[in-house]
């Protein structure tokens, strides 16, 4: 099964489901016009009016954060794939799967495009929380940093010029920790995901 | 103004007007705002609950607890949130009386078609996978639900389910994962 | 005058490099202790005995507990506050509890510069859920035994194996009800605590290990953990 065929599959059975059962929706308005009756809700003009007033902050917010998160995935794509494809000179070529080393440790690859950012490390329980720097040493913003890890599971984020981003696009999964978010990477075993 | 011309004004009114026309007590504004969601609504409960009677109810009393705490809605949001999340609410209490108190789920529906060979295999595939939905946790049929039939982003699941945008995209992951495995011991018994 | 100017640099330079080799040579609880007292707590009697318990254990994370404290010292929050952090590590020493969870979760707690009286919440919630899944272990017929000594059941696991499973157990129920989820799910709680524990066979995990826990706790047993966590 490839993996978009089971969003096909999701997506039409649901709304197939949906609307072979649908009959019982029908005057749905009208029945419930005449039940509410004289039950009415209160208007507050004062609350009505702060919020028609209001900007939409958090849309916009929620939006941008969205377009930035594509823009890095897409990003990323572009590298890796330049990367496969040999369209860079930038050596060596970015390896996302972790890779064996000498002492049974796998080499495990931190990869974070951050167009203008200065510096940038990653923060985890690999480190005891204290940052170990990414390296961008032919300026094109994408910053890499291989750290050998045992087998086991790692929460981490990016420090980003000072500030934390636990969304690593690259993760396996992601934690609440404090409010905010860290990335996991599993590294060795498992037959889960 | 007759009923009928009174629906069609509302029919070209916006979502905001209508809701403000609705505050003001005018019902049929509300019974334009149904018309428009009541599809939406009824898939998600479907999905949430998988049984038909249940979805019925809880739909109806989506919209008529909406509309006695409108002036709760807050309009920096977008009102169809709003609607899931009172849905999606309700869903998770009929789903928790209903541990008590169970029912029978819903049959897969097998339908034929034009093309009997690949609406066939294709109805096969729609049975199995909505049998594997009911099979699946709340916690991950839900963020599936709103994902596949409502076509929400991750942000809005998040805040319809009053869970993290990082826990909506992994368990969106897994519950796929997790409902390919059910399909295929569906399939495969052994 | 101006040589002792001069040789000044030198004395201070030859001071630090003997007090950093001091350092180096130093026991772990003498850097416990050292870290104790630049909080400092009111007694370090407690502390620095659970923390030798707490050597005596297979694969404790000595080096982590003594930063966890050395970062707690540089706070400028109040003596209290700190110990509270501080008692939940404590307080698993002695009950011969895996803290690299608590450990861990304390730095990043630091780390992120979160206040302290947050974090010492955190962990003590995490210090229960340890707590309870040993207990629930135990109730399920699932022990440990200390390295050595002879296996007297198949599941009595070897202290290091039995510890992984509580703190990946208890870790999956914490995030969990950290990332707001409800008690009451115990199904999305169990497929949780399924999808840790078989991601991380073969890395960490026996799978040996991880089939006899899936096969012996439910929904209902996970519930009960949450709940006592969040109560």
């Amino acid at each position: 099964m490839s993996p978009n065929s089971i969003d096909d599959i999701l997506r039409d059975a649901l709304r197939q489901e949906a609307a072979e059962t649908a009959g019982g929706l029908a005057r749905l308005e009208e029945r419930i016009v005449v039940e509410l009756g004289e039950r009415r809700p209160r208007l507050r003009v004062s609350d009505w009016l702060r919020q028609l007033l209001a900007p939409t902050r958090g849309g916009r917010i929620g939006q941008l954060s969205v377009v930035g998160a594509t823009a890095t995935i897409c990003l990323l794509l572009g590298v890796f794939i330049a990367n496969q494809a040999g369209l860079t000179n930038t050596s060596p070529g970015i390896r996302l799967t972790p890779t064996l080393a000498e002492d049974g440790n796998q080499e495990v690859l931190f990869v974070l495009p951050a167009l203008d950012a200065s510096d940038v490390s990653v923060v985890g329980n690999f480190n005891s929380w204290e940052p170990t720097a990414l390296e961008d040493d032919d300026n094109d913003g994408i910053w890499t940093a291989s750290i050998p890890l045992s087998p086991g599971r790692y929460e981490y984020a990016f420090v980003i010029d000072g500030r934390w981003w636990g969304q690593d696009p690259l993760a396996d999964e992601y934690v609440q920790s404090f409010g905010e978010y860290s990335s996991v990477r599993y590294v060795g075993g498992g037959d889960g995901a | 103004m007759t009923e009928e011309a009174a629906g069609n004004v509302y029919r070209v009114q916006d979502e905001v007007s209508l809701l403000r026309a609705s505050l003001t007590g005018e019902t049929e504004a509300w019974g334009e705002i149904i018309s428009r969601y009541k599809d939406a609504v009824f898939g998600l409960c479907l999905g949430f609950l998988r049984n038909r009677a249940d979805a019925e109810d809880i739909t109806h009393d989506a919209f008529i607890r909406a509309y006695v705490n409108l002036r709760r809605y807050n309009l920096e949001k977008r009102f169809s949130t709003w609607l899931f999340t009172i849905a999606a609410n309700l869903c998770r209490n009929r789903l928790r009386y209903r541990r008590n108190h169970p029912v029978a789920e819903l049959p897969p529906q097998i339908r034929g078609g034009t093309d009997p060979a690949t609406i066939v295999a294709r109805d096969d595939r729609h049975a199995d996978v909505r049998e594997a939905l009911t099979k699946l946790p709340y916690g991950y049929r839900a963020p599936l639900v709103l994902r596949f039939y409502n076509d929400l982003p991750y942000r809005e699941i998040a805040d319809i389910l009053s869970i993290p945008e990082g826990t909506v995209k992994t368990r969106i992951h897994r519950g796929k994962a997790m409902l390919k495995e059910l399909m295929e011991e569906e399939r495969d018994p052994s | 005058m101006i040589r002792a100017a001069r040789a000044q640099p030198l004395v201070t330079i030859a001071f630090l490099l003997v007090l950093g080799l001091f350092a180096v040579a130093q026991t772990p609880q003498a850097r416990f202790e050292q870290a104790l007292r630049a909080i400092p707590v009111t007694d370090t009697a407690r502390p620095l005995a659970a923390f030798a318990l707490g050597l005596s254990q297979p694969d404790f994370p000595a080096a982590e507990v003594i930063q966890l404290a050395e970062r707690l010292a540089a706070t400028s929050y109040s003596i209290p506050e700190k110990e509270a952090v501080l008692l939940s590590v404590v307080v698993a020493m002695e009950e011969g509890l895996p803290v690299d969870g608590l450990v861990t979760k304390g730095l990043e707690g630091l780390a992120r510069g979160i206040p302290v009286p947050q974090i010492a919440r955190s962990l003590h919630q995490r210090l229960i859920l340890l707590a309870e899944t040993r207990d629930l272990l135990y109730a399920k017929g699932i022990f440990s035994v200390a390295p050595g000594s002879p296996q007297s059941v198949p599941t009595a696991l070897p202290t290091p194996r039995f510890n992984l499973l509580i703190t990946h157990i208890s870790d999956t129920i914490a995030d969990y009800l950290e990332g707001g989820g409800s008690p009451f799910e115990g199904q999305t709680l169990l497929q949780e605590v399924r999808f840790r524990l078989t991601t991380l066979q073969g890395a960490t995990l026996k799978v040996e290990d991880v089939e006899l826990v899936l096969k012996r706790i439910g929904p209902a047993d996970l519930t009960r953990i949450a709940l006592a966590a969040v109560s």
